[in-house]
């Protein structure tokens, strides 16, 4: 019983995971760019919804300008930061990305103070029961729009005209451009997708700990990155997978390695692991 | 730049070296690291808000025998990666008389050694590790020492509240450790049983899996040692997964931070810690009322404990009648100083006896549960 419910904390946490790094890994295989400063929007989309919600009542309003503004955000780094030296070579746009994930975290600070917000009457907090496991209704709800966005994600790329522009920008930008696709439309679109996806998952954190705080993306940051890593960079299905592996695994390390490893050298360790035995990614064939 | 406006700002430069110097003469200097940035952030802005209130209330009461108290405070971030090259710095170049620590463990256990080898006093106002004062006999500490704090609550969990059947779950840094282990050293002396124990990192929030086996080890109480911001996510979690287990935290719980997350869960979590609220003391009362109209939230441990170690920086100074820091050391090891988190004197390893304050979330705030007074649990190390 007890193994039952760590499966299910672990697939909670998967997907809060999941959330986060399938945005990253889109942005990965569209521009090759390891994108830290989406642990910026994340934290941004947990704040945006914070204080909305608290400012006018509604959580659901705040969710909505969170998603809609981060989204946006996203655009706007994709077009100031990236755009301009997307000839450069690849270390260039990371160390950008990390200069702005610093420079993010300082200004919630400034901004924001340098202790933590909570919501004056927490969204969400309701118990669901099933076979035994409780749930908190923050979290059915974290799983059910993860599935809905990387499942949206999924039907998007395969199933529809921007999907196919999308794939085929990812697979050759110059081919896709001399088909008639509008590479910047489709970039655009990415970082909005992936930002709106962060800061879902942002919010989503904030409601279930009751708590935003400048340094709240610091271990998305890094875990997300492990995971696309995992995942096969730029694979969706692969980070996808990897999320929901490393969510699981953490859960019963927690308990049974507790004490002799904590959560994030258990997230390192495996994917050490990973790395030695499936360098190219979990699901990559080749 | 034009050549009159060089000319003024050079005047201007000259006259503000000159100023500051004068004014070098006339100060006495204390000096402070505290975290301002990071995750500490709000813990350090009460400490040095707790500092700020006691040296503002002696610099009106004719300061140290006439002469005004300044500051010198800077950012540690509560990494030992920044409080030792400020210990330096304070020590040399500020040359400040006496420095306080308004910082975590080991940053403060990382700057003693610093302070200590430069024969300059440092009294810690809250951190609990054990080595701190071990640094030597230039380094004190107001606060409780963790293996002190965690054996009276051992005594609360076994004795006061009779729960036997114990689960610890600890923060996995310098803190969290020895405040487990003062809990286990005496925790079979009043008939407690740990049943399980767990460890987390300082930055989890997300704590299921932990929940999850909690509740299937079912234990009487749960002994927690983590700071707010990560134990109100544990607490939440918690009631929310259903463990009606008593929680008993510590004074890393201590504020109104705790309740405004955990919300309803806190209700009834009991820590030990050194801040009467309930206090009908009139220095106790003057300065949480003091606190608040300063810092806009309500006093805290951390803050309480920021002002008593400055009120022991400025009772030795004065006393010392010189800012020679042997002088000043002597002064501080010999001092005698009634402070809001209790009477303060230490002992020959620098270390203070106070009563511990039993402190419980009633109707969404701190109040009086009990206060512990014995005085064999609670001795101090004293080497």
């Amino acid at each position: 019983m007890v193994h039952f419910e760590l499966l299910v904390q672990g697939l909670v946490q998967g997907t809060i995971y999941a959330l986060v790094a399938v945005g990253l890994t889109l942005v990965y295989g569209l521009l090759r760019i390891l994108h830290i400063a989406h642990a910026g929007l994340f934290s941004l989309g947990g704040y945006i919804a914070l204080l909305l919600a608290n400012q006018t009542g509604s959580f659901a309003f705040g969710l909505a300008c969170s998603v809609l503004l981060v989204g946006l955000a996203g655009m706007a780094i994709y077009r100031l930061a990236y755009q301009p030296i997307l000839d450069k070579p690849p270390y260039v746009a990371l160390i950008v990305s990390i200069g702005l994930y610093i420079i993010m975290e300082e200004v919630f600070r400034l901004v924001f103070g340098p202790s933590t917000i909570s919501f004056i009457n927490p969204p969400l907090q309701g118990i669901v029961e099933f076979y035994g496991i409780r749930l908190r209704e923050v979290e059915i709800a974290t799983m059910a729009v993860a599935i809905l966005f990387i499942g949206g994600v999924g039907i998007l790329s395969t199933k529809t005209r921007i999907g196919v522009a999308w794939r085929a920008t990812v697979d050759d930008p110059e081919m896709a451009r001399s088909f008639g696709v509008r590479l910047y439309s489709v970039r655009y679109f990415n970082f909005f997708m992936a930002s709106v996806m962060a800061a879902t998952a942002g919010a989503m954190v904030a409601v279930s700990n009751n708590m935003v705080e400048p340094t709240m993306g610091g271990v998305p940051a890094y875990k997300a990155l492990a995971i696309i890593v995992m995942g096969g960079l730029g694979d969706v299905r692969g980070t996808l997978f990897a999320a929901l592996a490393l969510g699981i695994i953490e859960s019963f390390g927690t308990i049974y390695l507790g004490s002799i490893l904590d959560r994030d050298a258990i997230a390192f360790a495996f994917l050490i692991i990973v790395l030695m035995f499936r360098p190219q990614g979990l699901l990559v064939r080749n | 730049m034009s050549k009159n406006l060089r000319i003024g700002f050079t005047a201007a430069a000259v006259a503000l070296a000159l100023t500051s110097s004068v004014r070098a003469a006339d100060v006495v200097k204390i000096g402070v690291n505290v975290p301002q940035t990071g995750f500490a952030a709000a813990d350090g802005k009460s400490a040095l808000t707790g500092i700020q209130l006691a040296v503002e209330k002696a610099n009106a009461n004719n300061g140290i025998n006439g002469k005004q108290i300044e500051l010198i405070v800077y950012d540690d971030q509560a990494s030992p990666k920044n409080s030792v090259p400020i210990a330096t710095k304070l020590a040399n170049k500020d040359k400040v008389a006496v420095a306080i620590s308004g910082s975590y463990s080991s940053p403060t256990r990382a700057a003693a050694g610093v302070f200590q080898r430069s024969k300059v006093p440092y009294i810690s106002a809250f951190a609990v590790h054990p080595d701190i004062t071990r640094a030597g006999n230039y380094v004190f500490r107001t606060s409780f020492v963790a293996e002190v704090q965690g054996r009276a609550a051992a005594k609360l969990v076994g004795q006061d509240l009779g729960k036997k059947r114990v689960v610890i779950t600890v923060l996995k840094n310098d803190y969290g450790k020895a405040l487990a282990a003062g809990f286990n050293s005496v925790a079979a002396k009043y008939g407690i049983e740990v049943v399980n124990s767990y460890e987390y990192s300082i930055k989890d929030r997300q704590f299921g899996p932990i929940v999850s086996s909690i509740k299937n080890d079912n234990p009487d109480a749960i002994f927690d040692t983590g700071y707010w911001f990560v134990s109100a996510a544990l607490v939440s979690q918690l009631r929310a997964g259903d463990v009606k287990a008593q929680i008993v935290g510590q004074e890393g719980y201590d504020g109104e931070k705790f309740i405004e997350i955990a919300k309803g869960a806190a209700e009834g979590v009991i820590i030990t810690t050194s801040l009467d609220r309930d206090s009908a003391d009139a220095d106790v009362k003057a300065f949480m009322t003091a606190f608040k109209a300063k810092a806009g939230y309500a006093a805290d441990m951390v803050g309480a404990s920021g002002n008593t170690a400055a009120r022991v920086a400025i009772a030795a100074l004065r006393a010392a009648k010189s800012t020679d820091h042997e002088a000043v050391r002597n002064a501080i090891a010999a001092v005698k100083v009634d402070a809001v988190t209790g009477k303060i004197s230490f002992n020959a390893l620098g270390e203070v006896f106070k009563n511990v304050q039993v402190q419980i979330v009633k109707d969404g705030a701190w109040h009086r549960h009990s206060i512990i007074d014995d005085p064999e649990l609670l001795a101090p190390p004293s080497k």
